[in-house]
This record gives structure tokens, sequence and C-alpha cells, in this order.
């Protein structure tokens, strides 16, 4: 199946939301953005870690190094206060742009 | 605010923990390998495969790393970092190769600081004084004048002062030298003589004791100094007590009220004024100066700070309403209408005063600016020369682009540590350039210093010229490091790793025009040095209409014509001594004496008509003044005999109409008396004002018949000696020094009287020769890189050149060759350039056009000596390789 290329700017919306349900590591949020999208997305680790890398500088993730599922050493990223104001923020106006574009889509 | 915060403190911890942050991305990556393919190996993928697929998912371990390294804060000032350690490695590499560029760019660089200082010093800095900037300079111009004149008489000067509504202040400045101290201990000591305003004007406060005052400046006050702090910590050990004490000058005590702030030395700028008087003071100090306080005499340059809240227009405007309310008594009362009509309706000029005021502005502005001129296009020179350079060695290095680019490195990256490079180079060369600099502006001082006055100039490095430096570094960098970095990206790394010829195709046409234009430029310089050197010889070789070598002069203060008469005896018996005579005024001496003098029966004219010499026996002989008829003064000639003169041609052309002008009478004015003067002879000119400069109408009279005039006069001892001058001239001194034992003898000689004249030429001459060979030898590094690049780069063909037959003689004439065309190129454009170039400097020049066919034969003949010179080399490398090891080569 041909993949979706992920819309300018919604990365780090997806991200955020999928790790505001469990702290995840980087090869997991891949998976889980796959599976979630029903596999129409698919992230390019050249795109997802840069991503991560700015939103743990700029604070809205905090890291840590923990086991994983199979006794790897791994690092999960999980939100933290400002993560989650930042994915409100976030949420808010994708809804209000899809409802945008949908009234848009539909009134014509 | 939070997050300005996380990301200060994320760049931090990148600085302090960069290690380990590479070491988690690393172990970061290579989980996410592992989990992939361990996905991968479950879907029944084998486990070498897996691997592979997952790298290949990733995009490349590498290139993910950089991703991330430019998104993280910080990135920037890290990837500096790396790339000035880099560069710093490189270098180290090759260091022989890094010192020939630095050393180029530092001399380039180095002589545009110089030259730049020079200009700060001269013409750029603020007094040390408040606000500079609010200062301004008053001009004036009498309704008949040309241009605004920069002095005015002291009457003047006072008058603008009470202008309250329109000055804050009103200063008057000149510079004088005073002879301080007790007989048998006196010193010339650089002076200056104020109005007492000055310190008032300027805003300065004492260091010790109080600067002077308006009323200092009153005449009958007690006389009344200021000493510089320099001159207070050497004279005085920097003792409160100075303070008080009385300083004989000129023999005249006179109190020192205060010491001035430290680092002012005065607002003359390029003199150091050690102690200042007011102007009230100096018909005390020198009688015979008292006339400067009159209204006919403009000496004082004058600065001045307005009314808060007028502005220079408003100034002007008022001053034009008020000058003839305040005009009539300031000017001088003797002077007749015709002359006093043009002061009434004069006008003043106010324009930026807070750099001070030099003679030497009007002087070397524009010699300066063509030096800078001739600085800019060394280095023009210096970086097209590095350019080649670092052309030549990015093709070495063009494999080492060619890995970086393939395994992930962006070509943005890449052009970044290049220039950095660059800027590295040029900055080193620009700390070795300010050393350089240091030293050859204290070498131009000296050099402008054996003019008529030692020159004194601030030239410690300032913001100015650190930012001129390090702006002139940086533009230098980025213009050598561009297109090396521009032409080692551009090519595909595919064909770089194969190493392939062919890509430097168009780097091989860059690398010739690159020199070409080396030659082009320094041909410009060498003509143009050679105009000036060419300058310089003719006016050394230039007959003045007196002969200079051999002479010796002595000044003396004024002296019984008895004594004087006895001293002369005494030298003519010195051993050595041909002749001796006495004068009042020597020929460039840069002091002239002028009176109204006419054929009698013409009305004597209100102005001076003739520069006037009183001159002792033998003058004319001892100063080798052809006498073309009549007689010379003797020691005859006494104010018991018939008053007589001597004229020369330009005189007698002006009053005699070329007639043999023996035994006509002169009516003249000298000091004011009216004299019936008898012409006993005719001399040929002499060009006494200045060599440039047409001789003057020029009326002499004998020294003995100047008695009775008003006017001390100062005379100067004429002595023509044979054999060594310094012999002669401590023979002389002694036996000057029995007959006046406690005045200072300095006995000079008079070629450095006239070479002072010549400062101008021979700074010009110096440093456009030097210029023009620094350009020359880097054109010719440039010259010889090139040849010696391209035979290494084509030793292979030579090798098959040989291998069919070709003899050394024809790889020699091949290469030196391919060096003329550049050479003949070069010149082609240099040529017409330098014709444009050298009409800028016409005037500076002397009997000479700026098409001189022997400066630009010169200048061709040298550029292409020395071109074949260092294309020799190169050449004798081609003719030795060997054909065998040559082909058996790659």
């Amino acid at each position: 199946m041909d993949k979706l290329d992920i819309p300018q700017g919604t990365l780090d919306l997806m991200i955020l939301t999928i790790l505001a349900r469990e702290p995840l590591h980087g090869y997991g949020i891949s998976q889980k953005l796959a599976a979630l999208s029903q596999d129409h997305f698919q992230v390019n680790p050249g795109s997802l870690f840069p991503c991560l890398y700015r939103l743990e500088q700029d604070g809205k993730l905090k890291a840590e190094w923990r086991p994983s599922e199979n006794n790897r050493r791994a690092k999960y990223y999980r939100l933290t206060q400002a993560g989650k104001r930042q994915l409100e923020q976030h949420r808010e106006r994708w809804e209000r742009i899809t409802f945008a574009i949908t009234s848009v889509l539909e009134g014509a | 605010m939070t997050t300005f915060m996380h990301r200060l403190a994320s760049v931090l911890r990148w600085l302090l923990q960069r290690n380990r942050a590479e070491q988690q991305l690393d172990d970061e990556l290579q989980t996410f390998i592992e989990m992939s393919s361990a996905k991968k190996m479950r879907d029944g993928v084998p486990a070498a495969e897996a691997r592979r697929l997952a790298i290949l998912e990733l995009g490349g371990i590498e290139q993910v790393k950089e991703r991330v390294r430019t998104y993280r804060h910080g990135a920037l000032l890290d990837d500096v970092g790396r790339d000035v350690r880099y560069a710093i490695r490189m270098f180290a590499r090759d260091p022989g190769f890094t010192v020939v560029i630095v050393l180029t760019l530092a001399l380039g660089i180095g002589a545009n600081t110089a030259i730049f200082t020079l200009i700060d010093a001269l013409m750029l800095r603020w007094l040390p004084v408040p606000n500079p900037q609010h200062l301004i300079q008053v001009k004036f111009r009498p309704a008949d004048g040309i241009e605004f004149a920069e002095s005015l008489s002291y009457p003047i000067v006072r008058a603008l002062a009470d202008q309250h509504e329109i000055f804050a202040g009103v200063a008057g400045f000149s510079s004088n030298a005073f002879d301080v101290g007790s007989p048998g201990n006196v010193k010339r000591v650089p002076a200056a003589v104020v109005t007492g305003e000055y310190y008032e004007t300027l805003g300065l406060n004492p260091a010790i004791g109080r600067l002077l005052t308006r009323d200092d400046d009153v005449r009958g006050a007690p006389v009344a100094a200021v000493i510089s702090y320099g001159y207070w910590q050497r004279q005085f050990a920097a003792s409160p007590a100075a303070v008080g004490q009385a300083l004989l000058i000129n023999g005249l005590p006179a109190v020192i009220v205060g010491v001035s702030p430290g680092g002012f030395v005065g607002t003359d700028v390029g003199s150091v004024a050690d102690i200042t008087v007011p102007v009230a003071a100096l018909p005390q100090i020198k009688p015979d100066a008292a006339s400067l306080l009159g209204s006919g005499n403009f000496w004082l340059r004058v600065i001045a700070r307005l009314q808060t809240g007028v502005s220079v227009s408003e100034a002007e405007t008022r001053l034009r309403v008020v000058w003839p309310l305040i005009s009539e008594p300031v000017i001088a009362p003797h002077w007749p209408a015709s002359r006093r009509k043009p002061m009434l309706n004069a006008a003043f000029q106010l324009s930026r005063g807070g750099t001070g005021w030099t003679y030497l502005r009007e002087m070397y502005t524009r010699p300066l600016l063509v030096l800078m001129a001739m600085v800019a296009v060394v280095l023009l020179i210096a970086c097209a020369n590095v350019t080649t350079l670092l052309l030549a060695r990015a093709s070495a290095r063009q494999r080492e682009v060619a890995v970086r680019l393939s395994i992930g490195a962006s070509r943005g990256r890449i052009i970044q540590q290049l220039l950095i490079e660059g800027t590295l180079l040029s900055l080193l060369a620009a700390v070795c350039g300010i050393g350089v600099a240091w030293l050859s502006s204290r070498f131009l001082v000296n050099l402008i210093s054996t003019g008529p006055a030692r020159v004194v100039l601030d030239l410690t490095p300032n913001w100015h010229i650190l930012g001129f430096t390090g702006l002139v570094a940086i533009a230098t960098g980025i213009f050598f490091g561009v297109t090396p970095a521009l032409q080692s990206t551009s090519a595909a790394p595919s064909l770089a790793l194969r190493e392939d010829n062919r890509i430097s195709s168009s780097r091989s046409r860059l690398l010739p025009s690159l020199v070409t234009a080396q030659v082009a430029l320094s041909l410009v310089l060498l003509v143009g040095a050679g105009l000036f050197v060419r300058t310089l010889q003719n006016l050394q070789n230039f007959d003045p209409g007196f002969r200079s070598d051999g002479v010796l002069l002595v000044d003396l203060g004024p002296q019984p014509t008895a004594l004087l008469q006895q001293l002369l005896n005494d030298i003519r018996t010195v051993r050595g001594v041909v002749s001796a005579s006495v004068s009042t005024h020597t020929p460039l001496s840069g002091s002239i004496w002028s009176e109204p003098a006419v054929p009698a029966g013409q009305p004597i004219p209100e102005r001076d008509t003739a520069v006037f010499v009183g001159a002792g026996s033998h003058f004319f002989a001892t100063m080798q003044i052809p006498l073309l008829s009549g007689r010379e003064f003797t020691e005859y000639d006494s104010p018991n005999t018939a008053a007589v003169a001597i004229v020369n041609e330009q005189f007698a052309h002006q009053y005699f109409s070329g007639q043999n002008p023996l035994g006509r009478q002169l009516s003249a004015k000298i000091g004011g008396r009216k004299r019936d003067l008898e012409v006993v002879g005719l001399v040929k000119n002499t060009n006494a004002v200045g060599l440039r400069k047409a001789p003057p109408r020029t009326v002499y009279v004998p020294y003995a018949q100047l008695t009775g005039t008003d006017f001390p006069v100062y005379p100067t001892l004429e002595i023509r000696a044979a054999g060594s001058p310094g012999q002669a001239a401590f023979a002389v001194r002694r036996a000057l020094q029995r007959r006046l034992p406690s005045a200072t003898i300095d006995v000079r000689q008079f070629t450095t009287q006239v070479n002072a004249t010549l400062v101008k030429e021979r700074m010009m001459a110096t440093l456009a020769g030097a210029f023009g060979l620094l350009a020359v030898v880097v054109a010719c590094i440039g010259l010889y890189g090139l040849l010696a690049y391209s035979v290494a780069r084509r030793t292979k063909e030579i090798g098959i050149r040989m291998a069919l037959g070709a003899q050394r003689n024809q790889i020699i004439a091949h290469v030196l060759g391919s060096a003329i065309r550049l050479v003949l190129i070069g010149i082609g454009i240099g040529v017409p350039a330098a014709w444009l170039a050298s009409r800028w400097v016409e005037s500076m020049l002397f009997e000479l056009k700026p098409t001189d066919p022997a400066a630009i034969a010169g200048a061709m003949v040298l550029l292409t000596t020395a071109a074949l010179l260092a294309a020799y080399f190169p050449a004798q490398r081609a003719a030795s390789v060997d054909p065998l090891v040559a082909l058996r080569h790659e």
C-alpha cells in the first residue's frame, strides 16, 4: 500500500498524542504511528529523531534510559507538563483547522 | 521565557556534555536498528539481510546524526568550534603552506592597517576633550578672498569670544617653541600660544593647579604658563610643588599655574605643546613677535563651541548680521580703504573642529589617499595569490571533500568549513599584520618628521584601527575562501573519487586569469612607483640656483654687527672652511621676509612686491648663486655708505623689463621706513620658497645696512667647507662657542634643510617603491605557484613529449612561453589601467607626464624579468622529468 506524506507540522502533534498515553522509545513511536494511522503513515527516522530531539530540548518531552519490553536498554520519551499544554494547544488548533476545512468542502 | 531557559540550558548541556550526548544519540540509533531488525527477523527475514534493510530504512546512521545535530540548539556554535579545530589540524599538517599564506596576507593587511593608522591619527581621531563632536572650527574669508582662511587675527578672535549669544566659547591657538632654562642650560621646548578662553572652550580640567583663564590673557598681566602632563612628569617628576615655580622662558620668568590633564597635548595635531602661554604674554616672551597681537596679522587657528540650542547654520547667519557691527575696531586702522572694505564684508564659515587642526592634513591628505589606494591594490594581489594557492590545494583536497560529501555532509557544511579555514587564515594574518603596522607606522611618522617640524602622532591602536583591520581580514578571508570552496564542492563525488582529471578543467581557466590579474595590478603599482621615484629624482637633480651641499648653517640670536664680523673672521680661519657669510634668511628655510620695492619714481605700493634678504659679504660666493653682472656685497657696505641692493633676474624682468638694472635706483620700505637703494648687482634666480614654486622676485640688501630698522634681526651664518661636514661642523661649533659661551650652538647642514622640503616626495617614492616591489614579489609567487602546479599535474604529458623526442630546451621554452603569455596579457591590461590611474596623481609629479615612457617601460621590463625568474624554476623541473618514471607514474 502507498504511504502518505506526513503533512507539514503535524508530526509534533502525533508524537505528543502517542506519548500522552504512555512513554515510548523511538522505534515504538514509529511502530505505533504506523499502526494508529492504519499504515497510511510511515515516519522516516531521519525526520523522527530530529523532531524528538527538538521537543526534548524545548522541554516538551523528558527522556530516560530504561530496559525495554525485551530487556534492551532504550531511550523512553514521556510528556512533561509543558508538553501536555503544547498538546492541548496543538490539538485545539488542529480541530479548528479540520472543522474549517470540512466546512469549506461541504459548503461547496 | 521557560522555553528560552530550556534552550539555554540545553545549549550549555550540549557544550558541557557533548561527548555524552553524541554517545547517547549513537546508542539510541543502534537500539532502533536492533529493534527494527528483530521485528524483520520475526517476520522471517535472515539476520544479515534484516540488519541491512533496517539501516536502509533508517536512511544511514551518519545522515540521521547530522540532521539531529543541525536541529540541536548550539549546533552552529558547535560546528564552528569543530571547524576551527579541524582547520588548525589542516594548517599544522602543512606548515610551509600556511606560513606562506599568512605572511603574504600579513604584509597586505599590515600595509593597509599602517596607512589607515596614519589617516586615523591625522584626520579621524577626536581630541581628548569632553564632547569633541560639538567643537567647530571657525574660518574667515574677506570679500575679495578666494577661499576661507583658517587663520584669524587676535583682535577678531577676542571680538568673536564676546558674542555670547552665538558662542559658548571661542579659542585661538598657534604652535610655537620657546628656549627654556637658565643660561648654559637652555632647551628648546615645543609650546603653544593660546587665547584666554582656550581651556574653558575645550572643557578641560587641570591635573593640578589651574588652567589659563581670560584674566591671564591681558596685556601686562604676570606671565602664566600651563605645562603638559608629560612635561610635568619628565621635568618635575610629577611633583605637586611644580605649581608656583617659575620657568625661564626665553630668559623671562613665567609662573607655572597648573598642569593640563594627561593625554591632552594641544589642539595642533602632530605637534606637542609642552608649555602653553596666553597670547598677551607673547610681547614679553618674544619682543619681536609683539606685532602678532595687532590687527594686521592672521595667525591664530580658531576652535569654538556654539551656545546650546544654536545650530551651525543659525550661527553663520547671526555672524553675518553681527560682523558689520563689531568689525570696525578689529580691522587694521592703518590699512588703506581698498583693503579694509573687503574685510568689513567678510564671511565666516563654521566646520567640524573636534579633530583639532594641523597643517599636515592639507599636506598629506592626498598622498595618504593615494597610498591607501596602493595598499588596497597590494591586498587585492595578495588575495588573488592566496586564492591561487588555495585552489591548487583544493584539487589535492578534492578527494577528502568528496569522501565527506558522500558520507553525509551537506554542501553548505563543507563550504562553511572552508570559509572558516579562510577566515581563520586571514585573522591569523591580521594579528601579524597589526604587528607589521605598529612597526611601519612609526617608520612612516619618522619619515614625515624629517620635514620642517617634528611630528608626534598618537598611533596606539584604537577601535577604529582594530575594527578596520578586523573587517579587512574577514572580507579578505571570504574573498579568497569562496572560490575554492565553491569549486571543490561543485564536482559530483563519484567523479572526484575516481580522481578524474577532467573535473578541474574550469579551474585551469580560473587560475591563469587570477595570475594575469596579479600581473596587471602590480604593473599599475610599479608604474605609480616609477612616477614617484622619477619625481623625487627630478627634484633632487633640479638646479635651484644655489648649491646646498657642503654648506653648514648656524642660527643665532640677535647679535651686534661687530661681534658677527669677529665670528665670521674666526670661522674663516677654521681648517676646511672655504668661505663664510651671514644673512637674515636662507633659501627653503620656510620663513620669508617681504617688503614693497619698486623703481624710483613709482609710488611705493601698499602691498609687498618682493622677497627681501639681508646678506653679508661673500653671501653669493658661499651659496654659489651666480652673479650675472655688477658686484657682490663687501665689508665696505656699512651704515655709513650709500644704501645698495642686488636684485635677481625675476625682479629685473618685472621692473626693468629685462634691461640691465645696474645703477638704477629703487624706492622701498624696509621695516616701515622709506629707503632709496642703488642697484649694484644682478644675480640668478633661486627657488628660495620651494623647489616646485617659481623663483620669487628678490631684493638683497647688505646685512650691515639693516641696523637702524626697528625690528630685531636673527642672523644665520652660512659656512661652505671642504672635506667632511661632520669635522667642519665640530670645528665651527668650537670656534663659535669661544665667543658665545652661553649660547646653544646648533650647526646644521644646508642639505638637510633642502631635503626637508622634499619629505612628501621622498615618502611617496619610498612607499610607492616598496609597495610596487612587494606587489611584484607576491605576483611572482603566484606565477611560480601556478606553473609548479601545472608542471606537477602534467608530468605524464611532459614525459610523453620527451619520449617522442622533445628536447630539454623545448620543454623549458614551452613552460617559459606560457608564463610570457600570461605576463603579456597582464601588461596589456595593466598599461591602460596604469594610464588611467596615474592621471589621478598628475599634480603630485614634477617635470614628468603621467605617461612617462621611462616609468612605463621600466615597470614592464622589471615585471617581465621577475616573471621569467619565477617561471625558470618550474621550467627547469619540467625539463628534468624522466620520461620512464613519468610514464610509469599512475
